[in-house]
This record gives C-alpha cells, structure tokens and sequence, in this order.
C-alpha cells in the first residue's frame, strides 16, 4: 500500500497552487467562497486565464490543447481548485460534449468545435431532461424529423443549466420510435440563435436563477450537427454521463466548507458558550467530518484502481451519493449553526455594488438560500436512487 | 498511489481465507464457542500451524509481522471465518503488552509462539468505563519492597484458561489519571484471585476477576512503577484496529451471504432481489461498508503516528460501531425469517458484529473522543 503521491505529481500540486495564488480575483473567490452564483463574466475571465496556461481542458489530448492529465493529475487540480475557491470550471463544453466528440465525432466536427470551447467563442448547455423524461430518459419526446439537409426539431427541453448565456446545445432528440425507446434517440449540436428557439427562465426556490426551460418550434438544423450514427444517440449520452458522475467527491470544497463552520461555531454563542462548544452541535460536526475523511479515502482507492488501469464501474455511482450527502451535510449544519440570522437571504451581500446594510456574519447572506439550492445536488446528474439503481445492478448483480 | 496489499501479505490473506472456507465449520465453531471453554483446543493449534500468530508478532520476537498492515490483513481473515479463538487476547493484547517488559517476560512472547503460554491482559474494571486509563485497582507497597494488589477486572475475554495475567493496577493518581499505571505479569495461580466466568452471547467466555491482596514481586512488574500507561494504551489502540479489521472481514461475509439470499429466495415468482425496495437498502448497505473500510485504512496509514493515531483510530472505531449495527440489522431483516435462526450463519456473525461496538469504547465514547482530540 502506498498512499504517497510521486515527486511529479507533487511538483504539480506546488505548480498548480501557485498559479491559483497568482492568478485568482479575490472578489470571485469571496463569491465562491460564500456560495454566490458568479456571473458569466466571472467564469469566461477565469476560462480565459485557465486556457493561456492550457489548462482549461487538461485531460484532453495535446493535439487538441490539453494537457492529457491522468485521472490523479485531473484530481490534484480539482482539489487545489476546490481549496482555493476558484470558481468550477463550466462543464457542459469541455468536460462533457468535448469526449463525446473525441470519440464519436467526425473530424471535421472535432476541429471545429473543440477550438471554439477554449477560446470561448461558444458556451455550452445539456438538452438532456424533458418535463416527462428525467431519471427515465430514454422515454424523451423532442422530435428530430429529416427533411432535406435539415432536421426539424420540435418539442421542450428543461432544467437546462446556464442556457441563459450559452449559444450552443448538445441536445438528445427521437429520429424514431421504432424498437425500444433508447433505440430511437440521436445526438445533436443546435444554435440557439436558430428561429424558433424560445428560453424560458426557471427560479428556484433559494431565488436564484440557473436553470431554464426551451421550447424548440420547427428549428432547422443542419445534418452536419448530428453526432456519430442517427439513432446511437443513447450509446454517447451514456458515455457523457459517466464524465458527468466522476469528480463529484469534493473533498476539497466540503473541507474548506467545515473549516468556514467551525470558525462560524467558535464565533456564535450557545449557553452562554462557544456554539463549538455543545455536545449536540460538536457530535453533528464530529460525524460529518469523519464521514468526510471516510469519503477522501472511498474517493482514493477508486483513483488507485482507475490508476492501475481498473475502469471504475459504479463506483462513481458511490462517490456520487457520499459526496453529494456530505455536501448537504453541511449546508444543513451551517444553517442550523447561524440560529436566527438563518432568516435572511440577502445573496447580493457579497457582490460588488451593494449597498444595504451589512449582513453579519457575512456567511447568513446566503447560508439558507444555500441550503435550499444545494438539495439539487441529491437530484441532479442521476439523483441518487438512480445511482442506486446502477450499483445494484453493476456492483450487486441484482 | 497503490491501496493493494503487498503480494507476501495477499497470500496470507487468501491462505487463510481457504483455510477459513474449507477447514474452519461454522457449525463445529459454534458448539466450541458456546462450551464451557469458549472455543477449540484443536481448532486453536491448527490455526498456530499456519503461522497466524507469528504473522502478529514482530521479528525480533521470533514472528515475522506485527505492523498494523499485518494485523489488518490476519484480522480482517479472521472475522471471515468468526474465528473464535483467542488471537487478540494472546497474540495482540497480551504479546504487546510484554513485547515492552523485561527479558523474561520478552520470552513469555517466544513461549506462546511454542504453544507453552497463554497469558490474558486484564485491564477493563467497570462496564460502561471505556476510558483506557480508567484503573482503580490498588497496587500497594509492602514494607519489604514487594506489592499486593486489590481489586476487580471485568469482562476478561479467554481467561478461565490462562497462565498468566497481565494485570493493570495504580499506586497514585486519581482512577482515570494516565499516572500512576502500573502492569504486573503474575501466574493465575497466584494466591488471592478469584475468577467468575459467564457465557457470552458472540461465543468465547468472558470471567470478572477478584485480586484480593495478592502479592507481586518487583520483578513482575512490566515497564516501571506508575509509568506504564502508554503500554496498555499502545496494546488497546493495536486492539481497536484488529477488531475493526475484524468486523470488515465480517462485513464482507455477511454481504456476500446476503446477495446470496437475495438472487435465491423467491417471492412473487421472482428473486426477492428484483424489488427495488431491497436493493436500494443493499446497495446502502454496500455503500457503507466502503466507508467502513475506508476508516480503517486510515487509520492503518496513520497508525505509527504518535500525533494521528488515536485521532483516527476513534474515527475508526465510531465508523465500524456506526455500520457495524446497521450492517447486522439490515442483514437480518433482509434475510427475513432465516436471519433469526441459530443453525443459519448470519445470525452469527450479526451478533459478533453488533458486540464489537462494545470493546474497547462504543461508537459515542470514540466520536467524544474524536471530538477532544
């Protein structure tokens, strides 16, 4: 057993730490810090500075602009990143439609669209989930009919995450309904731009605006925007998804979260006392933090086997539910450690150019707010029944 | 990073395994562990062959293990099999225990490796005292430089049949004061002890024990007066990390029994493990005893860490106290109706389960300790 990284991957750790120090904007940071939403502004300033070092997409081959980091290295940067409050890099572009193209694409759609991610000529959004398609996605209804050159595609998309500022969507559509239902879907790339294309906003219950529906009415689409065979889509939005279910552990990122709770629990009073100080508070924390180092060593030995060259199989399913759990753990706590301050929901607090009364501690301005958006993280990427669903059926045999 | 063990300790593991599968009958186990001994002679001396308890004892003292690595590999085989014998007490308490004495009690460790020893550690005094400096024990000093002790050891696991005692015992010091510990290494002949044994529900017996002015020579006792605290505690924490070990290798059968029962019972005309509402608790159940082994190669990594190790090994002891119950809970009921009977396997080592919560502290003493730390 060897738990050690190599003298590489350290010097990596150290070179990838002092790029964040040197290249992060203390005001994004205080936003990711305290669970704000950034803005599309923040993110393309930080894709920006990621790419000039060739690190925006670092798994992905030389020839295209990566780095081809293996899975340790891809965990060494994820987890400096989480520790440091550098905002997450948006996925939809470069962490999931990039290896569907990379292994289903043509060449000339490879060339073509995975320049545009880097640069950020495009933004990227999921068509996946349908108001009657989401942990069963296969039964989805948006209709792709040929006609010509063209696919005509009619139906609606929803929860579809930052379709607010993309331009581009990877979209599943039915181009049959012959066969079983994952027998009829295809894989297309559509310009939201196109005429008949309407986004509608979806708010949350914490407020907060993420996610959206879009309604497709008679949008052409050239066949060139199909991806691999029609109706193989299923095959590729399964290997999309397993992209979509590593890295979910966040140690690094629920690590810093304990660390802000603490200081939270040493400041507030109980009886008199340091909030840190109660039994039933310090038993809530003491379990959440053993689960935690639990999960970093679960999360470990499936990066060991990946290493050894061991596909992961559902373990991700595992991190997925733990990671996601703990996070929860800990908004749930941190709501509770702030007492009454747990009313206010004053997210804006913390963005520049904000000018009502100061919310202290700081963290109230959006721990409740926080909470409530954070429950998503149980439902969305396949909720956790669905990842129980796979471990039975990969890891259990059942 | 790698997390396999080592080739020299897979073999082990997997010898002991076969050895467990083929050799090792539950049924013969449970008549031996539920007998007036506690467990089997014969079984006892077959399992010494294979070399089990030298793979516990380091080098120096004629074994060829001891590292926390090769006490997690041993115990996690043997909870396999529910071993019933007594390796921890002997080969792990007791031989940590006198690894730090003087030369002779240093040859009592070669003795048992000869199978002419079986010296038992008797430490714990009350029932929900899981303190590992809790001793009120008297040791006194006699006018001639000698010392007699007084007082009640409880719930000594393999005593009845022991040749000696290592038993903990203070001189000064407050009773939960790491001061003032002393370890004498008397026969069990000695004048002055009583023993009370009772039948336990996981197999093996468990005896209280009465001293009552019995007498101790200087050269009896192991390491210096009122300075062997961290003697006792080192051999507990190496305790805490055997039978957390222990309880994996449980875990790891009991699931496999269970997925068993569950692809072969019908109802419904179906496997009962077609029902979603059994396999989401199956696949809870799996998730968790990822974790559980997860704390306890934490605390196998960080074991020869002064400043680490009691941290993580509480970590660990709560995570296998905290799944360790709901593992045999959740076994049971998944089982239904078998799960309850004597002659079926699981209940057995459901029981062993659930009672490794409470040695050494219970899931609630290790998260307070956790916590303090």
């Amino acid at each position: 057993m060897d738990l050690n990284f190599t003298k590489e991957q350290e010097n990596f750790q150290i070179e990838v730490r002092s790029f964040l120090n040197d290249n992060l904007e203390p005001q994004v940071v205080e936003k990711v810090k305290n669970g704000i939403p950034i803005t599309k502004e923040d993110s393309e300033r930080w894709h920006q500075k990621l790419n000039e070092k060739g690190w925006l997409a670092g798994t992905w081959p030389k020839q295209y602009g990566g780095q081809e980091w293996d899975v340790v290295e891809k965990f060494i940067f994820e987890e400096e990143c989480g520790s440091a409050g550098a905002p997450r890099i948006v996925p939809f572009g470069v962490g999931m439609l990039a290896p569907v193209l990379m292994k289903f694409g043509s060449q000339k759609q490879r060339d073509y669209w995975l320049p545009r991610m880097l640069t950020g000529e495009d933004w990227w959004c999921q068509g996946y989930s349908e108001p009657g398609s989401g942990s069963d996605l296969a039964s989805l209804k948006t209709s792709a009919v040929r006609d010509g050159d063209y696919y005509i595609v009619n139906g609606q998309k929803t929860w579809t995450t930052f379709a607010q500022h993309a331009n581009m969507i990877f979209c599943l559509v039915r181009t049959s309904n012959e066969g079983k239902p994952q027998e009829g879907i295809s894989f297309i790339l559509i310009d939201m731009n196109s005429p008949g294309i309407e986004v509608r906003p979806i708010i949350t219950l914490d407020g907060s605006h993420e996610v959206n529906e879009i309604f497709f009415s008679d949008v052409k689409v050239p066949v060139k925007n199909l991806v691999g065979e029609e109706n193989k889509g299923w095959t590729y939005a399964k290997y999309l998804l397993t992209h979509e279910r590593t890295g979910n552990a966040n140690v690094a990122v629920s690590k810093r979260k304990i660390q802000k709770l603490k200081k939270l629990a040493d400041d507030a009073k109980k009886n008199e006392q340091p909030l840190s100080n109660d039994p039933m508070f310090a038993s809530r924390l003491a379990q959440i933090e053993i689960d935690l180092q639990n999960l970093e060593i679960t999360n470990l030995r499936t990066l060991a086997s990946v290493e050894n060259g061991e596909a992961p199989g559902a373990e991700s399913s595992i991190i997925k539910i733990l990671g996601s759990e703990i996070e929860q753990d800990i908004d749930n706590l941190t709501r509770k450690s702030l007492g009454k301050r747990a009313f206010v929901n004053e997210p804006d607090a913390l963005s520049t150019g904000y000018n009502g009364a100061e919310v202290f501690p700081k963290a109230a301005a959006y721990a409740s707010g926080k909470y409530f958006n954070h429950r998503k993280k149980s439902i969305y990427a396949g909720s956790n029944e669905i990842q129980k669903n796979i471990i039975s059926k990969l890891m259990l045999n059942l | 990073m790698d997390f396999k063990p080592s080739p020299e300790r897979q073999i082990l593991f997997d010898t002991l395994k076969k050895y467990f599968e083929n050799e090792y009958s539950l049924s013969d186990r449970n008549i031996a562990a539920h007998s007036d001994l506690g467990y089997s002679k014969k079984a006892w001396e077959a399992m010494r062959d294979l070399g089990i308890l030298e793979s516990l004892i380091d080098p120096e003292l004629d074994g060829f293990g001891g590292t926390a690595l090769d006490i997690s590999t041993v115990f996690e085989a043997l909870g396999r099999g529910l071993v019933v014998e007594p390796f921890l007490e002997v080969g792990i308490l007791a031989a940590k225990v006198l690894s730090r004495g003087n030369d002779a009690q240093k040859s009592l460790v070669k003795k048992i490796l000869e199978n002419e020893c079986l010296p038992i550690l008797a430490h714990s005094e009350t029932d929900t005292e899981y303190s590992k400096s809790f001793v009120e024990t008297k040791l006194s000093v006699e006018a001639d430089g000698s010392y007699k002790i007084s007082g009640t050891k409880r719930m000594i696991k393999h005593a009845s049949e022991a040749t000696h005692f290592l038993v903990t015992c203070r001189n000064t010091g407050d009773a939960s004061s790491e001061e003032g510990i002393s370890i004498a290494c008397i026969p069990t002949d000695r004048e002055g002890i009583k023993i009370d044994s009772f039948a336990t529900i996981d197999g093996g017996r468990v005896s209280d024990l009465t001293f009552t002015n019995a007498s101790i020579s200087s050269e009896e006792l192991v390491g210096e007066l009122g300075m062997s605290y961290s003697i006792v505690s080192h051999a507990i924490d190496t305790g805490i990390l055997a039978i957390c070990s222990e309880a994996l290798g449980i875990m790891e059968r009991i699931k496999e029994l269970t997925l068993e029962y569950l692809k072969t019972r019908k109802q419904f005309g179906v496997p009962i493990g077609k029902f979603q509402a059994i396999q989401h608790r199956m696949a809870q159940l799996l998730i968790e005893i990822e974790q559980a082994r997860s704390s306890v190669i934490n605390a196998t990594i960080y074991f020869g860490d002064e400043t680490e190790r009691e941290k993580t090994i509480s970590a660990a002891k709560f995570s296998i106290g905290k799944i360790g119950t709901l593992v045999a809970e959740e076994s049971i009921q998944l089982h239904g109706g078998m799960g309850m009977t004597w002659e079926y396997d699981l209940g057995h080592y459901a029981k062993r389960l659930v009672l490794i919560d409470h040695e050494f502290g219970d899931e609630d003493f290790h998260l307070q300790k956790y916590i303090s730390l």
